[in-house]
């Protein structure tokens, strides 16, 4: 009896699609036909219980772990699904990802429950923040609900709050012995970013200034005595915060505000804190302008910037995405804000934003970013479609009037309905004319010259 | 050098658990004194388990380590037993329980006031009260009213969570009228959509106005849709701010913290005078940095979130705010703001059965609804099997003790039986709860009884939906409907005793 062969496999994994490599018939003896068959069978069994993980039976061969069998009975390999409400449909419809623990001995039986996501699958849906693993400190588990919640949004309030929590988690931080804050703290924070980053994705904001942090933290004296040392932490966050984010919405304020004349008419979309501090400064200078102020469902942020407006006395019109094209003609200026910026000049920003620049563009109507440098990122973003993030469903955005039924003013996931809502999505370069930053205004292209932006000192 | 223990000191505890273990007044009997012993409330078994078992596995379950237990000076030695034993160490490995003693006499009923103000210098972080009594249904965490909190604490300054279930009004003949009445529940007013607590109607404002609920005109202003509702009991479990415990030596007449002091808390958050007078010490500026600059920036955040006609004290009315303060605000304008909301957490009873085990017909309940999720079998250690005689009819939906032992002919339906019970033959036992140590002799027949501890029941006595104390003895032949039987005091039985409650037996101290 020649000795099985090792059938190749693809680096990353079995081909999901096709069947396992089978060796022929006659080449098995009666045992390991009879083998096969149960194995089949117990799969099949396996797969009927929906929701729980099979160990891979191993093969009669010996060889190393080969889910012979068990890919072919599960229609879709997923994580493990906890018996979780529907409403939160697991990973992958259909491709298993390329992910290395997915390979191993356990091939796990994917759970029959409702179809995955068509697209937007990538993005995971927003699960529920569950029992922290391991010792998170209570700040970080509050903000983290809050992330999770909806309840702090916005890429500037969302950097200011976790610095904010993480200068008390410092504070109340003790360095064990045997080691030195500068080369402890850091694995103490780890599950704390973890944790936040299990609430809700990580912002570029937040992650430049967790870098910062970081390099701060290393480069702290290992002979200042630990208070000392942690009140410089904390001193330098609050610089942090101070320069990269409080005087640069200053200086922005300024400037963009400088090209806010009298009798213009300003579009903004949603709500960005930077834009709101031009206009509100641009008002309270003395300029009579009016502001037209878009906005989209599920989040309804424009909402919220008009009360902070017309509050302020500043004449404003407010309209819904769809109704852009017939005012887009009467606007001088589109004022717009960021999450982030990149380094080929793309803007991702609250989904919604690349259609008001690029009529904005189509109409010659000057578009204007308004963002700090420390919302650089990197990376190239060619397309909202490889990073992104989906709303949850829900009451989340809880928003007035109070007298309307809830169930009026948010859709439900149902049996032929999947609800998706995008965060965000990318404007190209091309659509925008000048990003307003505290270094100056520039074009979008050349933020990656400024070194600053790149965190480099001076 | 311990490396553990920097772990544990890594970390600071974020909430601490108040359990406040009371006498059981509306238990009685059960609750007095065997002999010179007492009965703790806190240990009477639900489905052989302690009372005391069930929120202690809930804290558990949630991740809360330090337990504040506060029993009556009596109790002490025989709670301090249970939290020892193996079978309380076994199942809430992770929390330190720290027992203290509070009250001599009987007469600390209500009283959960007081037990707070004398045990707040321990409590030195937020708190959650929790009653010894409540059995909470396994779909309810605790971590949902504590994440409610979580959430609510520093986003707009609420001051507490509460935590309301459903009521079920218990059915016609089911409720025995001679055992302690069951207390109706006072009406609650909330916001359903913000989850609010706005109103609860004391037995104080009844006496006052009892045709009609009297409500805030400035609270209708701020939640203009709110349900009402007379079917909602207070589970008794409260997460509060430290804060609050410094307003409560403020209000040094309160004496209930259920009947009296919450539904006092909810008024500060629409009523403008108490706000300005406990505002600053219900939710006072701490060093601790709030995330009022984030909360600035937040951009699905608006400082006017409530649309309420509150004008801040700051600006004058009719001045509209022009310009937003200045981006590095101080806190107190933050803390100005401070909803001071009470949160509320609404269990329906479609999500799973929970209760408070206060009075004996709830009691009775609980029971009966953990018999509904078991069934019995033979039970799997020799000894107790060989004690449980095979011609005894257990049915399935019955619960027998460890080491209990059951003669011949004897039927057991939908009841539960303690340990070391020693039961006779022929015995009829339907519906009922018997607590350890109960010696029912042969032929007796009991119905929806509640049987303390050590109570004898002689031969063909009957016992139809009675409560005995514990070490209580029937006699032989007897027979009692619907009544609570209590040991009389040796002393009494001197006198002639014309009521047939007490058989004129003395116990001797057992």
């Amino acid at each position: 009896m020649s000795p099985p062969s090792l059938p190749v496999q693809p680096p990353n994994g079995p081909n999901p699609d096709s069947r396992p490599p089978l060796k022929a018939q006659k080449e098995m003896t009666k045992a390991e036909r009879r083998e096969l068959q149960e194995k089949q069978r117990a799969a099949k069994a396996a797969a009927k219980t929906a929701g729980t993980s099979q160990p891979n039976q191993k093969p009669a061969t010996k060889q190393p772990p080969v889910p012979i069998g068990s890919t072919g009975a599960p229609k879709k390999g997923g994580r493990p699904a906890d018996p979780a409400p529907p409403r939160t449909p697991m990973l992958p419809a259909g491709r298993q990802p390329r992910d290395a623990k997915l390979v191993s001995t356990l091939a796990e039986t994917g759970p029959m429950n409702a179809r995955g996501l068509r697209i937007f699958s990538h993005f995971g849906l927003p699960k529920p923040v569950s029992l922290a693993k391991g010792d998170i400190h209570p700040v970080i588990l509050r903000l983290a609900l809050q992330f999770s919640d909806f309840k702090i949004t916005g890429a500037n309030a969302r950097c200011i709050a976790t610095l904010t929590a993480f200068k008390t988690v410092i504070q109340d931080y003790i360095t064990p012995p045997n080691t030195t804050l500068s080369r402890h703290l850091m694995t103490h924070l780890s599950p704390q970013i973890s944790h936040l980053v299990a609430a809700r994705p990580m912002s570029v904001t937040m992650g430049n200034a967790i870098r910062q942090l970081k390099l701060e933290i290393s480069g702290s004296d290992i002979d200042l005595p630990e208070q000392d040392a942690k009140n410089a932490l904390c001193q330098k966050i609050d610089n942090y915060v101070r320069d990269r984010i409080m005087v640069a919405d200053q200086v922005i304020e300024e400037t963009a505000g400088s090209k806010i004349k009298d009798g213009d008419i300003i579009l903004t979309y949603a709500r960005s804190s930077v834009v709101e501090k031009v206009l509100l400064g641009a008002h309270s200078e003395g300029r009579r302008f009016s502001v037209i102020v878009v906005d989209s469902r599920p989040m309804l942020e424009g909402k919220r910037l008009l009360s902070v407006l017309t509050e302020a006395d500043i004449q404003c019109s407010y309209l819904l995405l769809p109704a852009l094209g017939s005012v887009i003609t009467e606007v001088s200026m589109v004022l717009v804000g960021a999450h982030s910026i990149h380094s080929n000049g793309s803007v991702y920003s609250r989904a919604g934003t690349a259609l008001v620049a690029m009529l904005a563009k189509q109409h010659s109507v000057p578009v204007v970013v308004c963002c700090e440098t420390y919302k650089f990122s990197e990376g190239v973003q060619l397309d909202s479609f490889t990073k992104n993030e989906l709303a949850p469903l829900g009451d989340k955005f809880a928003s007035f009037p109070l007298t309307k039924p809830r169930e009026a003013l948010m859709l439900v996931n149902g049996p032929n309905l999947e609800i998706l809502n995008p965060l965000y999505d990318l404007t190209p370069p091309t659509s925008i004319s000048a990003v307003v930053t505290e270094v100056g205004v520039i074009p979008p292209n050349s933020i990656s010259s400024i070194p600053l932006a790149l965190g480099r000192l001076l | 050098m311990d490396f553990d223990e920097s772990g544990s000191r890594l970390l600071t505890q974020e909430f601490i658990a108040v359990i406040l273990a009371g006498f059981g007044n509306e238990l009685t009997p059960l609750t007095y004194n065997h002999g010179e012993e007492p009965c703790p409330k806190a240990l009477l078994p639900i489905a052989n388990k302690p009372m005391l078992h069930y929120p202690l596995s809930w804290l558990e379950a949630s991740g809360i380590r330090d337990v504040l237990l506060i029993c009556p000076t009596a109790q002490k030695a025989a709670v301090t037993h249970y939290i020892r034993s193996d079978a309380s160490t076994t199942a809430f490995p992770s929390l330190r329980i720290d027992l203290q003693v509070y009250g001599d006499t009987q007469d600390i009923k209500g009283e959960t006031c007081a037990v707070l103000r004398n045990f707040a210098h321990k409590i030195k972080q937020d708190f959650v009260v929790l009653p010894c009594d409540f059995v909470p249904s396994p779909t309810f965490p605790l971590t949902r009213v504590l994440d409610k909190f979580r959430t609510e604490a520093p986003y707009d300054g609420s001051i507490a969570t509460t935590c309301f279930h459903e009521w079920q009004k218990p059915e016609k003949g089911t409720s025995i009228e001679e055992w302690n009445s069951v207390p109706i529940p006072m009406p609650i007013v909330w916001d359903e959509p913000s989850g609010t607590l706005l109103h609860i109607d004391t037995p104080d404002d009844i006496d006052r106005n009892d045709s009609s609920i009297e409500l805030n005109m400035s609270l209708l202003s701020s939640y203009p849709k709110v349900r009402m509702s007379a079917g909602m009991l207070d589970t008794h479990v409260y997460v509060c701010r430290r804060s609050i415990l410094d307003v409560l030596h403020e209000k040094s007449s309160f004496d209930s913290l259920r009947e009296e002091f919450i539904p006092w808390l909810c008024k500060p958050q629409y009523s403008r005078s108490k706000r300005r007078k406990y505002g600053s010490s219900l939710s006072p500026s701490s060093n601790s940095p709030s995330q009022g600059l984030a909360l600035q920036h937040a951009t699905l955040h608006t400082r006017s979130m409530q649309p309420s006609l509150h004008i801040s004290s700051t600006s004058s009315a009719g001045e509209p705010r022009t310009a937003p303060s200045s981006p590095i605000d101080s806190e107190d304008d933050i803390e100005d703001r401070a909803s001071l909301r009470v949160g509320i957490v609404v269990h329906r009873t479609q999500d799973g059965y929970a209760s408070r085990a206060n009075t004996l017909y709830s009691y009775l309940e609980l029971n009966r609804h953990f018999l509904a999720q078991t069934s019995w079998t033979l039970p799997s250690d020799a000894e107790s099997r060989a004690m449980i005689d095979s011609k005894a009819q257990i049915s399935t939906d019955s619960m027998v003790g460890h080491t209990t032992k059951v003669e011949e002919r004897t039927s057991i339906k939908r009841s539960v039986v303690g340990k070391h019970c020693i039961i006779g033959k022929m015995v009829k036992i339907v519906g009922c709860v018997i607590l350890d140590h109960c010696v029912i002799s042969d032929g007796a027949k009991l119905d929806g009884c509640i049987l303390g501890k050590n109570t004898k029941v002689g031969t063909k006595a009957e016992l139809v939906r009675c409560v005995t104390q514990a070490g209580f003895e029937v006699d032989a032949g007897e027979t009692f409907r619907n009544d609570k039987l209590e040991v009389a005091d040796w002393t009494a039985t001197q006198e002639s005793s014309e009521d047939n409650e007490d058989s004129g037996e003395s116990t001797d101290g057992e």
